[in-house]
Order: C-alpha cells, then structure tokens, then sequence
C-alpha cells in the first residue's frame, strides 16, 4: 500500500475498489492529490468515505486497484462515547503520536515530549494540555486528536469529519491549521457533510457507492454532481452567488449497510 | 459372568445410589437450563453467582444451618453485589464482577479457614455428592419439577427474545422480564446444585452440556433435551469413575461433564449443516 | 493482638513481608494497566490454570515455578493469538478453568494424596516462603517497573484508542502479548503467598480502588502501588494475627477499599 506513488503526488488511487467480503461497497475510485493539496470528500453515510479512509490507512485491501500514499498518513478519527473517560491529559494525547516514529517500546524522550507541546500550542491547547480528555469540550477533543496528528508529522492527513458538532472557536482553530498544513506541504483529505464549507477546499470528492466526481469544487460541485452524490438526502437552493447552493439532509442513523464498521 | 456388573457395582451401596440420583436430578435440569444460560451470554455471571455465593455457604456451615438456605442466600448477596459493582463504567463490567468475587471469595475462606472452625471448606468448594442427604434429594426434585416447569412455560418467551429480542418485544413479550425470570432460575440450580458439585465445579453442569450438544441439534427444544441426556450420562460416567478409580465424585463428574464437552466440539458438525436444519 | 513489629522481628514473617511488599509493588504497577485494558478475567485464569501443574510439581519435586510458568505463559500466548485480551471469557474458558480445578483436586487427593497442599496452593500460605519465591517476586517487580516506564506510552495509547494507535504503525500483537506476558510472570510470582484462586485480590482490586480515585495514569499508578502495598502488609498481619493463609485477608481489604472508594467518589 505505501509504494511511492507516482513523482509529485502524495496520494494516487486508481481504480479502486473495496468491500468488506461480500460485493464491494465502493467501486470505480480514481483520483490523484498532490502534496500541499487539501480534498473534502463528500456523501452521504453509507456511501463510502470511510472505507476510502481505511483503504488509505491499508486496513482494508482493494478488491481490485491500486492505493499509493506517501508514508503512512495520520488519521483523526472522530472521539467516541468510550474514549471520554480515559484517564489521559491532552498532553499525553499528542505525545501518542510520537509512537508513529517506531520506537514504542522505549520511553518518550525529551524532543518527542517538546514536539508534543508545540502541537498543542499550534492547535491553541497550551492552556488545557494538562486538563483530562474527558473533561474537554467536543472542539478540544477534535484539536488534541490533530496534536497527535501532527506530532506525527506524517505527509498525508486524513480527517473523518473533523469539524462535526464543534463550537466556532475550534473550528476556526482547526481551519487554521489546515491552511498552515496545506503551506507546509502536506496533504489533506477531510471528509463531510458540509456541502458549502467543500468550496473552501482544493478539490472535493463525491462518493456514493462510487466515484461520482473529482475535481476542483467550482466545476465539480453542479447540481447533477450533488443530486447522484445524496439523492434525496439534499436539498438545493438555486442562485446565490456560487450558482447552486445545497444543504444535506443529515441522517443520525449510523451503520447503513458496512459503513458502520469500526467508526460509528 | 454379567458384563454389566462392573457398571452396577457402585450403586449396591446407598452412598453411590443416592449421588447418582442427586446428580441424574440435577443434571436434568441444569443441562436443560444450559442452553440459555449460554445463549443469552450468562456464562460469566453464573460463574461469578457460584463463586461469589461462598460466604453464605460457609456460613450455614458454620452454624449448622441447612446448606440450601446459606446457599440460596449467598447466591443473592453475590447476585445484587456483582450487579452494584458491574455498573462502574470507570473500570467496566468485568473488572467490577472480579473485585465483587474476589471480595466475596477471600470472605469465604476466610470464614472457613478461621482456625476455629470446623474444616469444610474442600467441600463446600469441590461439592460433597457422597454425603447426600435425604434433604438434599428432596431439594433436587423441586428443583427439577418446577424448574422444568417453569422452562416449558417459559420457552416460547425465551425462544422469541433470544432470536429477535424487537419482534417480541413488539408481540408483547417484555424482555427484562424474561431474562429476569431466567435469572432467579438460575441462581436456584447454582444454589441447588452447588451441595453436589461445589463452588468451584458447578458451572460444569450447566456450561457443559449445551456445549457438547451445539451444532448437533436444530432446535432449542431438541438441545435442551439432549444437554439433559449427556448431563445424565457423564454424572453416571463421573460417578463410575469415583468408585472405580477412587477419586473425588464432584470432581469426577465435574470432568466427565468437561469431557463430554470437549467431545461434543470435537466431532462437531460445520455450521453450514446446522443452518440448513433451520431453526 | 500481636505487635506487628513481629512482622519485622522474626525471621518467617520477615520474608513473608519482603514477599508481600514485592508482590505488591508489582500488582500496584501491573494492576493498573490490567484493568486500563480489561484484563482482570485474563489475571484470574492465568492463576487458576496453574492448578494442575503445581499439584503435580509439589508431588513431584519438579520445580513449582517453572511448571506454573509455562502454563501461564502458554495461557497468554494462546490467548493473544486468538485475539481475545479484554474480552468477556467465552464457554471453552470456563470450562477449560472447572477442569483444571477438578482436575487438580483430583491430582492432590487422589493420586498424590497430598490433600493438605490443597488449602495452601488455592489460597497461600505465611510459612514455607522460600529463596525461591522471593527470587521471582523481586523479577516480577523489576519487570512491572520496567514495562510501565518503558510501555506506558504505547499501553496507555492501546486502551485509549486501539484503532488509532495501530494506524500509528505500533505492532499492537506484540505489544499486548508483552503485557500479558508479565501479567503472566507477575501472577505465578504471587501463587505462593496468595493462592491460586486470589491472584485478582494483588493484581486488580488495589488498582480498581485507585482508578475510581485518580484522574490520570501517573496518579493511577501511585494509588494502585500505595494500595496494593497496604493491602498486602497489612493482609499479611491479619493472616499472622488469625492463623490463616494471606491471599483471604488481602483480598477482602481490598474489596472493602473499593467499596469505601466508591462510597466516597460515588459509583458511575
């Protein structure tokens, strides 16, 4: 899976696709990102994204295709119930990033412990590093799981609808560092369900069962594009200044058909 | 020269009689009553009931009481102690049910091995099937006629809420109140049977058979039928093996039990036969 | 009541108490990642699997800790690679322990006719400690301290997010398999003293009491290693005072910690 793709870019899938054992439940993916590139990767649940993610990690292996990605990439999940009573401080959360750089059966030494508070300090977490995971709000959370990411420092980063149920501060906090990412060199892969905030974005990625478009969003994202990416999951606004504008319908059913696996 | 005498020669005696009648008695039951209690997953919580009730066994020990009603009643001190302790969501169910047990059972011991008591404990925790009494067989028909009375009463209920827990509850079936009912009934065979098997040993009865059967019968009714029958059978086989070998009998039919179990998987049909045998 | 200066005075009890200040630095430090990964169930089958083993190992003159060893070990090595650390104990578990216990007990009354170990190999005893023991105990405390200062990371990063930690490129089999590997050692460490059947009351109970009262893994630690320490010593006291064997004693202080823990910080 981590064979270096193709000169200049970071990650290169072709012709993917993938399933959980039985037919594949994501088919005809192919799409290349540079490094310095940030992609939104839209649809609905049920509809892929997660299992593109897995397949990115090398979790899961392609029925059929090729996934290329430099290095292994960082993955931000989003928190879960479990997680919440944890006895670890934010501090300690981004310190797990440095296990990325292999020796994990040694205590962490002092540069690792230092790269762990810059993280957090990009992230706007200095104050709350010492505070206990559970005790954060939804927005901390997401931004200490970022910290690990960063710590790890790895060239691709996936991010599994990392803005999802956070407060405005730490949404601007987290976009951010996207944009000091993207500056850095390293590429981005977020999925969502906020059709208007993709326009932000280099590219987006339309996934539902299959590749329905990739490109930059100003041609990607037509009516036609939406409507076969969330069906009657979307409602469209026409007009408005980018042309057509679009709200999903957000369904909070988790599991639909092997989407569930793992993540929800 | 009859063949069978070596088979019978046990039971010309009383004692051998009357242990395996006591284990026929509950065996029936308990292999019965196995199919759920692995079904619904209550492996562990029966484990930590038998353990877990030997501070009240102990007790009636001691003071002379009648073993049944300190077995009874450690069994419910166990059952409402696990239950407080599970419900820590800081170390989970299962570290809980361990730091209630273990509690539990280093206050049996210790009662027990309090120099000035009289030394039971081996008994109280391997079983006695021997010293069966009178009381003890009496017990044990109860148990087997009103807890089989209460499984055929209770099968449907049981059958709908184990195989679509929703659809029964939509056909006024109420699920707690099922499990509940198979609980109270488990916790009366643990404490039944713990006076033959022991603390330690009992779960045999009860985890054993309806492992040896699994994959070999198609429907609930037929495994708890044929649970009954290799329970039966491997007490026979446990007490043959106590008279002839010389051995502790719980312990022996504890094993016969694990025995038939560990045949039972062995010359196990694949799964794919069995769900072509529908439910 | 006897003066628990006694524990330091005479010579028996000293080694017993040197046994129980050693178990107990291992189970406060080991006993806090077992229960931060769930693995209370996998301590407590590790001791009584052994049971067999050591019947036939007292009998026989075979060296008692090397039998129990490699049932322990074999025990964690099996379990690892069926991928079941953590979880709830199945059928097969439960009856693989019942027998080792009836099988045991057949072994010690029967065969070998030493039904008096019984009592002692189940639940520990104060005397008999010997060289040995100590030996162990004193490896098993060595190896829990070097494990949480050099694994603590990578364990506490498994129990907080298992997926993502393996998405780190930490080889998550060997790392649970080392942990389970030195609960394996710790517990057969601590058969003598304790009994076979109370392992949990070292290994888990001390760090329960401790994982309700702290907030974070150092303070977890520190906790679960006072409480384990004061349990065992003071167990051991009791054990002298009352003539019993100490795994009986330390357990129900222990039990007796955690309820007064919960009492005071509130079940959740």
């Amino acid at each position: 899976m981590s064979a270096t793709p193709e000169p200049g870019l970071a990650v290169s899938v072709t012709g993917l696709a993938a399933g959980y054992g039985g037919p594949p439940v994501l088919r005809e993916v192919d799409f290349g990102v540079r490094a310095g590139e940030s992609v939104c990767v839209l649809g609905p649940n049920g509809g892929g994204k997660t299992t593109l993610f897995r397949a990115l990690l090398g979790e899961l292996a392609p029925t059929t295709g090729r996934v290329r990605v430099s290095g292994r990439p960082a993955y931000v999940a989003q928190t879960e119930r479990t997680r919440l009573d944890f006895p670890v401080t934010a501090l300690d959360v981004a310190l797990m990033g440095s296990l990325a750089h292999g020796r994990w059966w040694l205590p962490p030494r002092r540069p690792e412990r230092a790269a762990a508070a810059a993280a957090l300090e990009r992230v706007g977490l200095t104050d709350a590093s010492r505070e206990p995971f559970g005790t954060l709000s939804g927005g901390q959370r997401q931004r200490a799981l970022l910290a690990r990411a960063l710590v790890q420092a790895a060239p691709v980063l996936l991010l599994d609808e990392p803005l999802s149920g956070v407060d405005p501060a730490s949404a601007r906090e987290i976009g951010r560092v996207f944009d000091e990412l993207r500056d850095e060199g390293r590429a981005l892969l977020v999925s969502s369900h906020d059709v208007e905030s993709a326009r932000a974005f280099d590219l987006v990625l339309c996934l539902n069962g299959r590749q329905i478009a990739f490109g930059p969003p100003a041609r990607a994202l037509d009516r036609a594009t939406l409507e076969a990416t969330y069906g009657s999951e979307m409602i469209v606004l026409e007009g408005g200044p980018g042309g057509v504008r679009a709200v999903t319908v957000q369904h909070h059913e988790h599991g639909h058909g092997h989407e569930g696996h793992g993540h929800h | 020269m009859d063949l069978l005498d070596p088979v019978i020669d046990p039971f010309r005696s009383g004692i051998d009689q009357r242990a395996l009648l006591e284990v026929a008695l509950i065996g029936v039951l308990c292999g019965a009553l196995g199919f759920w209690v692995v079904s619904e997953r209550l492996t562990y919580g029966a484990e930590s009931l038998a353990h877990g009730l030997l501070p009240g066994f102990v007790l009636a020990a001691l003071a002379g009481a009648p073993l049944l009603l300190g077995a009874a009643g450690g069994a419910l001190v166990a059952a409402v102690l696990v239950a407080l302790a599970a419900r820590d969501e800081r170390i989970g169910p299962d570290t809980g049910t361990a730091v209630a047990v273990t509690g539990l059972v280093g206050l049996g011991a210790l009662l027990a091995l309090a120099p000035d008591s009289p030394q039971r404990l081996e008994e109280l925790l391997f079983g006695d099937l021997l010293g069966v009494t009178d009381g003890d067989l009496l017990a044990a028909a109860l148990l087997l006629a009103c807890g089989g009375a209460a499984l055929v009463a209770l099968h449907r209920p049981l059958c709908a809420v184990a195989f679509d827990p929703a659809g029964a509850a939509a056909a006024g079936v109420r699920p707690a109140l099922v499990r509940l009912v198979l609980l109270a009934l488990l916790a009366v065979a643990i404490a039944v049977a713990v006076q033959g098997l022991g603390a330690l040993l009992v779960l045999a009865v009860l985890v054993a058979p309806p492992v040896a059967v699994r994959g070999h019968a198609s429907t609930p009714a037929r495994a708890m039928a044929a649970g009954a029958a290799v329970a039966a059978l491997a007490g026979l086989a446990g007490i043959e093996l106590s008279f002839h070998a010389g051995s502790a009998a719980g312990a022996s039919v504890a094993l016969a039990l694990c025995g038939a179990a560990a045949l039972g998987a062995a010359f196990r049909r694949s799964p794919g036969s069995v769900r072509r045998a529908g439910r | 009541m006897p003066s628990p200066a006694d524990l330091v005075d005479l010579p028996f009890l000293r080694e017993a108490l040197l046994e129980l200040v050693l178990l107990g630095l291992a189970g406060g430090s080991l006993g806090a990642w077992i229960v931060l990964r769930r693995l209370a169930f996998f301590t407590h089958a590790a001791g009584s699997a052994t049971f067999p083993g050591l019947v036939v190992a007292d009998a026989s003159g075979f060296s008692p800790l090397l039998a129990s060893l490699a049932v322990a070990l074999g025990y964690a090595g099996g379990v690892e690679r069926a991928g079941r650390a953590g979880r709830e104990p199945g059928e097969a578990t439960a009856l693989l322990l019942v027998a080792a216990l009836a099988g045991g007990v057949i072994l010690a009354s029967d065969v070998f006719e030493s039904g008096g170990a019984v009592d002692r190999l189940l639940f520990g005893t104060i005397l008999g400690l010997d060289g040995v023991d100590l030996l162990a105990s004193a490896a098993a405390a060595a190896l829990a301290g070097i494990g949480t200062l050099a694994l603590g990371r990578t364990w506490s990063a498994l129990a907080f997010d298992p997926d993502g930690t393996r998405a780190l490129g930490v080889p998550t089999g060997a790392a649970d398999l080392i942990l389970l590997a030195l609960v394996a050692v710790a517990v057969v460490a601590a058969i003598p003293a304790v009994g076979v059947l109370l392992v949990t009351a070292l290994f888990v109970l001390p760090a329960a009491t401790a994982r309700v009262l702290a907030r974070g893994i150092g303070p977890l630690i520190a906790a679960a290693l006072v409480l384990a320490l004061v349990q065992g010593v003071a167990g051991l006291y009791l054990a002298y005072w009352l003539d019993l064997p100490p795994g009986p004693p330390v357990a129900v202080l222990g039990a007796i910690a955690y309820a007064a823990a919960t009492t005071v910080r509130g079940a959740r």
